[in-house]
């Protein structure tokens, strides 16, 4: 067991560079992570290209002449076939609007990605202030913050959210918000549990004896060095805040129909679930996919950096 | 710290955490619009401005001294009630009971919030119920089996269904399931499994006629059960099938990941050595002495659960236009009913939390280490 892990476990410069290329050798053993890492990448990339690879001007083109057809050779889908699709194929059919489905998938990815990433880093950013103020002050302050964070752990966080974008409006910035606004509490939680145990080291208190500033030992010092589970927490959370956000468009609170986003495609799919199923197929896939992707490569980060599973 | 003392403690922060939730609830749907809409939904086109100004004032939204309909809709100084009176009269209100008519559509005004509360509130609580039932039967052997097989090809496909399920969009595979089960697999001109709703007598594995059951519960699967009605039971089962698969799928991942964990952890513990070299055989080992501490940090996780298990219940119940509150809460929403979004919320915040409290309790009185 042991004597095959060159790594001790000891912290401190020297060990850094093994930890790492020991990390790396844990990586590449194992399939998930690469795949999971291939998603995310490839996910990334798509977002990044999005606009090349499709003209954004397609989606708010409409052709109803064209919507939901099915003509791709490869798969012959004999369903209720609504309308003729012309010449041109259409590898995932069209939708309500006579949009092409794989074109309209590929100009959501960003849109939703976006959203995701605005998300996990807002609500990073707002939980770990809060998490390591509460664990580092302690006393009345941790009561309060424990408390807040409370009130949204005991409801259900999409209906808090849907509660909001029916006051506020629908938009993309206020659905951002109204998640921001139920998923910062997961990471106070998270971060305060390590703090608190960090805190008690030694090093702190020789930064204290050496006079170091309260809000330096805490910002510079101690919560750099417990934020790694921040980090494969909020890896985890792009998937499911990929979720949430094509939950809530699912629900029906998109601005308009018509702006290409998965959830907002799987809405209306919804409807033809039984005449042109595709529609709510592929945008489900691809947020399946993408999710997953982001999952495998958290977890995976888990796993490979978790010095009790390294055996 | 006692534990009585310590549970009077936490059911004192449980008042307070709902009381705060009540108020920011109110917060949200009253104080952030105009005070006209809070009544808007109540007008009915044959009101004149006499009638909605008295409707206005028994909403406690108007003050009594307003004089006229016009002066409170442009929210005149001294023609509005103050937020936290309004909140004052609205807790008077639901605390004598009062929660009003329900804003549903299609019954809105009929029948009271309370009426429409408990008849729905039973039918989420048989697809949550079920839906954990299964989780913890998938998710816990699910578990064990990647524990054992640690980095091996059941660890890896056990991580796929866990992180899979995960990451799966409720409202797509409760819509996967319907074109599988209900349009595609058809025995003799029906479906296979019923499309929605919470109790269905038409589709290929149904009973025709189940005859009758007794509403004990209100949920059609534990009335079933309660009458002794086989048919019946059978019936509802059905129909609970696809939307608490879908809750189930949807919600393993978490539990797998923990039960996975703490298993590896106890696996490496001296105790498990010592007993494997006493020569016990590999299989009580590993649930006679390592499932036992492994399921510890696992219980943990059920508050996390419910939490999850509700709030998805929300979207389920739409894709299977199931009638549960889930369902009905979006309604509410959208429709800015007050005392309806209060109840539901009230209520699933209480469910979450009691569920906390119990586990601790329960962690407590399973781990002796742990004192309050």
């Amino acid at each position: 067991m042991s004597e095959n892990n060159p790594v001790k476990t000891e912290p401190g410069p020297p060990s850094r560079s093994a930890d790492l290329r020991y990390a790396l050798h844990r990586f590449r053993q194992n399939p998930l992570i690469i795949a999971g890492s291939v998603i995310s990448i490839g996910t990334i990339l798509i977002a990044i290209f999005a606009n090349v690879i499709v003209n954004p001007k397609l989606g708010r083109s409409t052709d109803l002449d064209l919507r939901l057809c099915w003509n791709n050779p490869a798969l012959n889908w004999h369903i209720t076939n609504v309308f003729n699709c012309g010449g041109t194929v259409y590898p995932l059919g069209t939708d309500t609007y006579g949009r092409s489905v794989l074109s309209m998938i590929i100009l959501a990815i960003p849109l939703d990605l976006q959203i995701a990433l605005e998300v996990v880093i807002s609500a990073v950013v707002i939980g770990v202030f809060f998490g390591a103020i509460a664990a580092y002050a302690g006393g009345v302050i941790d009561e309060v913050i424990l408390r807040i964070t409370d009130i949204f752990l005991a409801v259900p966080a999409i209906l808090l959210a849907i509660v909001l974008l029916v006051i506020l409006g629908r938009s993309f910035s206020i659905l951002t918000f109204a998640i921001v606004i139920t998923w910062w509490p997961t990471y106070v939680r998270l971060i305060r549990s390590q703090v608190l145990g960090e805190k008690e080291k030694p090093y702190v208190e020789g930064l204290r004896a050496m006079g170091a500033g309260r809000v330096r030992i805490l910002f510079r010092h101690v919560v750099p060095n417990s934020i790694y589970p921040v980090f494969v927490q909020a890896t985890l959370d792009i998937g499911s805040v990929i979720l949430t956000v094509s939950a809530l468009t699912f629900l029906g609170f998109s601005p308009s129909p018509l702006i290409p986003e998965l959830g907002n495609l799987a809405n209306a799919g919804s409807t033809y679930i039984f005449t042109a199923p595709w529609l709510i197929i592929f945008s489900g896939v691809t947020i399946l996919v993408i999710s997953l992707g982001f999952n495998l490569l958290g977890d995976g980060i888990r796993d490979v950096f978790d010095p009790r599973l390294r055996r | 710290m006692k534990l009585y003392e310590y549970v009077i403690r936490r059911l004192l922060l449980m008042v307070l955490v709902l009381f705060l939730l009540s108020l920011l609830i109110f917060y949200l749907t009253r104080g952030l619009l105009p005070a006209s809409s809070a009544i808007s939904q109540y007008i009915t086109p044959k009101m004149n401005s006499i009638a909605k100004l008295q409707l206005a004032q028994s909403l406690g939204v108007a003050t009594k001294s307003c004089p006229n309909f016009t002066a409170f809709s442009d929210s005149q100084a001294g023609c509005v009630v103050p937020l936290w009176g309004q909140y004052v009269g609205w807790l008077h209100n639901v605390l004598t009971g009062n929660w009003g008519y329900t804003l549903l559509p299609g019954i809105s005004g009929t029948e009271t919030t309370l009426t429409v509360f408990f008849q729905r509130f039973p039918l989420t609580a048989e697809l949550a119920i079920a839906g954990a039932g299964l989780t913890i039967l998938i998710g816990i052997p699910l578990g064990i089996v990647s524990a054992t097989h640690n980095n091996k090809l059941p660890d890896h496909l056990s991580r796929i269904v866990s992180l899979g399920g995960y990451s799966i969009p409720q409202f797509w595979f409760g819509a996967m399931l319907q074109i599988l089960l209900v349009l595609y697999i058809r025995v003799g001109g029906l479906g296979l499994f019923p499309a929605n709703g919470a109790f269905a007598t038409i589709c290929a594995i149904c009973i025709p006629n189940p005859g009758t059951a007794t509403a004990y519960t209100g949920a059609p699967l534990f009335d079933g059960i309660l009458s002794g009605n086989p048919a019946y039971t059978w019936d509802a089962l059905v129909a609970l099938a696809l939307p608490a698969i879908t809750l189930a799928i949807t919600s393993i991942g978490a539990l797998t990941r923990i039960v996975r964990s703490s298993m590896v952890d106890a696996l490496k513990q001296d105790y498990i050595l010592l007993a494997r070299s006493k020569g016990l055989r590999g299989r009580v080992v590993i649930y006679r002495h390592a499932l036992r501490n492994a399921l510890l940090p696992a219980v943990t996780i059920a508050g996390l659960l419910a939490a999850f298990l509700l709030g998805g219940a929300i979207v389920i119940e739409i894709v299977f236009t199931w009638p549960g509150v889930g369902s009905a809460s979006l309604a509410a929403a959208n429709s800015l009913d007050i005392n309806f979004l209060e109840l539901y919320v009230l209520v699933t915040a209480l469910i979450i939390v009691l569920t906390n409290l119990v586990v601790d309790i329960l962690y407590a009185k399973l781990d002796p280490r742990i004192r309050y």
